[in-house]
């Protein structure tokens, strides 16, 4: 924010002979009448010289002129009958319509789990409800422009719900001793159960939830009849194949920091070699390897190749990230936890691991994101189709031959939606666990 | 030291490892006779490599498969092998730099992709082409204001869009460096070269004629423009299949003559069962593989030892997709004109057509 104006220039002073009591500047300044301060604020900041007069002038044209080009493109230039005609190709593409329920109900659980893992560990601020209303709005404008069926309305609202729904069941966990929820205050009053049990069983359970949640999505979307793997398309392939990346990822990248950190030498070379073997090639090398290699090695479905090349890929980057919050952490860690005779393998998990994870996250969340807009490649080097390659089978529909821009500015909005709320949900992670404090 | 020696062994072994897991089938594989038909009746599905881009020929719209000129003939094919037109999957090679290799190694069964016919794709790629499916050439567009009837007149130094980076940019060069005129080129993707022309920055619009066609007919004013019946390239677009797999190749081939045949004898979608119930005269009666007048079926020998095609396969796929005016006209017929253009029949009228039209479309005897 700007700088704090400069107090006013102070009260009369006041007479000698009446004793009055002097306020600090700040809290004068607070006592001013607020049209006051907001003069004051502008003058300091933003017209107290010509020049800055001048640049205030000329900044404020620009910006107006930015958002007046944006408003006109967005809501009268623009046709977006492309992305309203082609939403479900965009969207599930080849996926079924009579088997769209699969689809909802997995979105359903997965904001129903995003509300109570925020519940649980975090609450909403104003920008995350913020967030929260203009991409639901986005999403509202996207089905009522050019009239989606009620059903998927009424599907999308019941989304919302239980997003909210979740939210506030996760608030009544109590939060520890200290801090309590209001509802959970009043459950837990009298002794009614052990708040530090009870927590910890929430934790636990959902934790479990949250881990076994993309198996579960994809019994739902493909098990008992569902769709074909190969009906797997659109946007929903892209947030199907980033998890899996970034969970797989991590899980693999795990042992090979702690492997790549090892003494002994055989290992530790083992990892490096793998390492740097994968990220010496860029990620359309490995998805050849996927698409030619791994099918003579391995052979299975091409998705399934797909889906261990990202998460190996992934992995790679952020076993650095997390050999470098090993390296943050000062010896006297690795030296507290023998002594007081932990094995090695308990120090690291119960003492090393927490802390260099958490030292990791700003970077690990940096390459998921990375990740996430990689999957865009998917389309151009293997035959599956993603949001991009269904964008380029919209855009060559002939009655859409202009509409190309739309298009693809729909598609960036749509990758941008989603990475926006990776990078709001890891600053709430990273505030909670205390990241950069510690 | 010891360690690190033993540490280098075992990598210089896993690399070997690895080197003798992925050149394992290399060298003498590729001579190997292949059997795709078995594959794909034990697949019970075709897998078509098209594209999923390209109004006319191969786009996906909603939901369903994708639909086109090359689609059909992938449904042609599917009805041929297994009975039933919808048994295919579509593998998506929109972008065309991997659709030699997806067919290599056999991801796909045939190709079938707007994919230029030519002899060193033919001779270098071990891809085996089958029967033409459509004759197309790179084509010019101009303003209608502009009296250009050829690339001839162009001697004022037009300016010319063209997509960067293609065989049709190459073509071009060498076309005007033939004819010793100057041109300024206005390059991009193809999206901005039909922008250009439409906007009026170039004066002349290079592309397939087909692609030309098109477009300009899906503009609000294609009256502003003219396409020149001057081809300058050939651009023959026919399905693919692996080399050594002769009578997986014979089925592709004949599959497309089939369907020429059958416009050329009168077959259609709605009196082929008709047809076949009673042939009007032995060429029909063959084609379809019914009895003519109380003889004897004549069986073709389609197929290979292990799995045989019946002769009545030309009856399904007509029956599934009709013949090769009716595919036409149902997918790239109202933006092509078919008439007097290489794509008609050889036995068409040619009176009508200007000096050296007509179709070159020639069906091979079945019997």
């Amino acid at each position: 924010m700007a700088e704090m104006p400069p107090a006013p220039p102070p009260p009369e002073p006041a007479p000698p002979a009446q004793r009055k009591i002097v306020l600090p500047p700040h809290r004068v300044r607070a006592a001013r009448p607020r049209s006051q301060r907001i003069r004051d604020w502008a003058h300091y900041n933003l017209f107290h010289s010509r020049g800055a007069t001048a640049l205030t002038l000329v900044g404020l044209g620009l910006a107006g002129l930015i958002l007046a080009g944006v408003v006109w493109f967005v809501f009268f230039e623009a046709d977006w009958g492309v992305v309203t005609a082609n939403r479900w190709l965009l969207f599930a593409g080849s996926f079924p319509h009579e088997k769209a329920w699969r689809l909802w109900v997995s979105l359903i659980f997965t904001l129903l789990l995003i509300g109570s893992a925020y519940g649980v560990w975090a609450s909403f601020g104003r920008r995350d409800l913020l967030f929260i209303g203009l991409a639901g709005a986005f999403v509202i404008f996207l089905m009522a422009h050019g009239g989606a069926s009620a059903e998927s309305s009424l599907w999308f609202l019941i989304g919302v719900i239980c997003l909210f729904a979740g939210y506030l069941v996760g608030q009544i966990v109590p939060r520890g001793n200290d801090e309590q929820t209001p509802i959970g205050a009043m459950l837990f009053r009298n002794g009614f159960s052990d708040p530090r049990r009870v927590r910890t069983l929430a934790t636990r359970s959902l934790g479990a939830v949250m881990a076994l949640s993309l198996p579960i999505i994809l019994i739902i979307l493909l098990a008992f009849g569902g769709a074909r793997t190969r009906e797997l398309d659109g946007f929903v392939l892209n947030l199907l194949l980033a998890p899996v990346g970034i969970v797989g990822g991590i899980v693999l990248a795990i042992p090979l920091a702690v492997g790549r950190a090892s003494s002994l030498r055989l290992v530790s070379w083992l990892c490096t070699a793998f390492i740097e073997m994968v990220r010496g090639a860029p990620l359309i090398g490995w998805l050849f390897v996927a698409l030619f290699i791994l099918d003579d090695v391995i052979g299975g479905e091409l998705l399934l190749r797909t889906m261990i090349t990202l998460a190996v890929f992934t992995s790679c980057y952020m076993a650095e990230y997390i050999r470098g919050g090993l390296q943050a952490l000062p010896r006297g860690q690795y030296e507290a936890a023998q002594a007081v005779g932990l094995p090695r393998w308990r120090a690291m998990q119960l003492i090393i691991l927490p802390q260099a994870l958490r030292i990791s996250i700003p970077p690990l969340v940096g390459q998921a994101i990375a990740l996430w807009k990689d999957t865009a490649l998917i389309s151009v080097i293997l035959p599956l189709r993603e949001l991009v390659g269904n964008g380029r089978s919209a855009i060559g529909q002939v009655e859409f031959i202009d509409s190309r821009i739309e298009a693809f500015i729909f598609i960036a909005v749509a990758f941008w939606v989603i990475a926006f709320m990776m990078s709001r949900i890891s600053q709430r992670v990273e505030r909670t666990l205390g990241v950069g404090e510690r | 030291m010891s360690r690190r020696i033993v540490a280098v062994i075992l990598l210089a072994l896993l690399g070997l490892a690895l080197f003798a897991a992925c050149s394992g089938d290399g060298g003498d594989g590729a001579a190997q006779r292949e059997d795709t038909l078995a594959d794909i009746v034990a697949r019970d599905e075709l897998n078509c490599g098209v594209k999923q881009t390209q109004a006319l020929f191969g786009l996906k719209v909603g939901e369903n498969d994708p639909e086109g000129f090359d689609i059909e003939f992938c449904k042609a094919i599917a009805a041929a092998v297994l009975g039933d037109a919808d048994k295919v999957n579509y593998v998506d090679v929109s972008d065309g730099s991997t659709r030699f290799s997806l067919l290599a190694s056999k991801q796909i069964d045939v190709l079938i992709r707007t994919t230029t016919l030519t002899s060193s794709r033919d001779a270098d790629l071990h891809v085996d082409f089958a029967q033409t499916t459509f004759y197309t050439g790179q084509a010019f567009a101009v303003q209608a204001d502009l009296p250009y009837m050829s690339s001839a007149d162009m001697s004022d130094n037009p300016t010319i869009c063209v997509q960067s980076g293609t065989t049709t940019e190459q073509n071009l060069s060498d076309h005007f460096l033939e004819l010793g005129y100057t041109f300024e080129v206005l390059g991009g993707t193809d999206a901005e070269t039909l922008d250009a022309f439409v906007s009026g920055r170039c004066d002349v619009w290079t592309a397939d004629q087909s692609n030309l066609a098109s477009s300009i007919s899906n503009l609000p004013n294609p009256q502003d423009f003219r396409i020149l019946s001057q081809l300058i390239s050939k651009e023959p677009l026919a399905p693919g299949v692996r080399d050594y797999d002769t009578d997986w190749k014979d089925l592709v081939n004949w599959v497309v003559h089939g369907v020429i045949a059958a416009e050329e004898a009168g077959v259609t979608q709605g009196n082929v069962a008709a047809m076949a119930e009673d042939p009007p005269n032995a060429q029909v009666a063959r084609l379809l593989g019914v009895p003519f007048r109380g003889g004897e079926v004549a069986d073709h020998g389609f197929g290979s030892e292990s799995t045989p095609i019946d002769p009545q396969f030309i009856q399904r796929v007509i029956a599934a997709v009709g013949n090769y005016a009716e595919i036409y006209d149902r997918t790239v017929g109202d933006a092509v004109p078919r008439a007097c253009s290489l794509n008609a029949l050889w036995s068409e009228d040619k009176r009508d057509c200007p000096a050296g039209g007509g179709g070159i479309l020639y069906a091979l005897p079945y019997r």
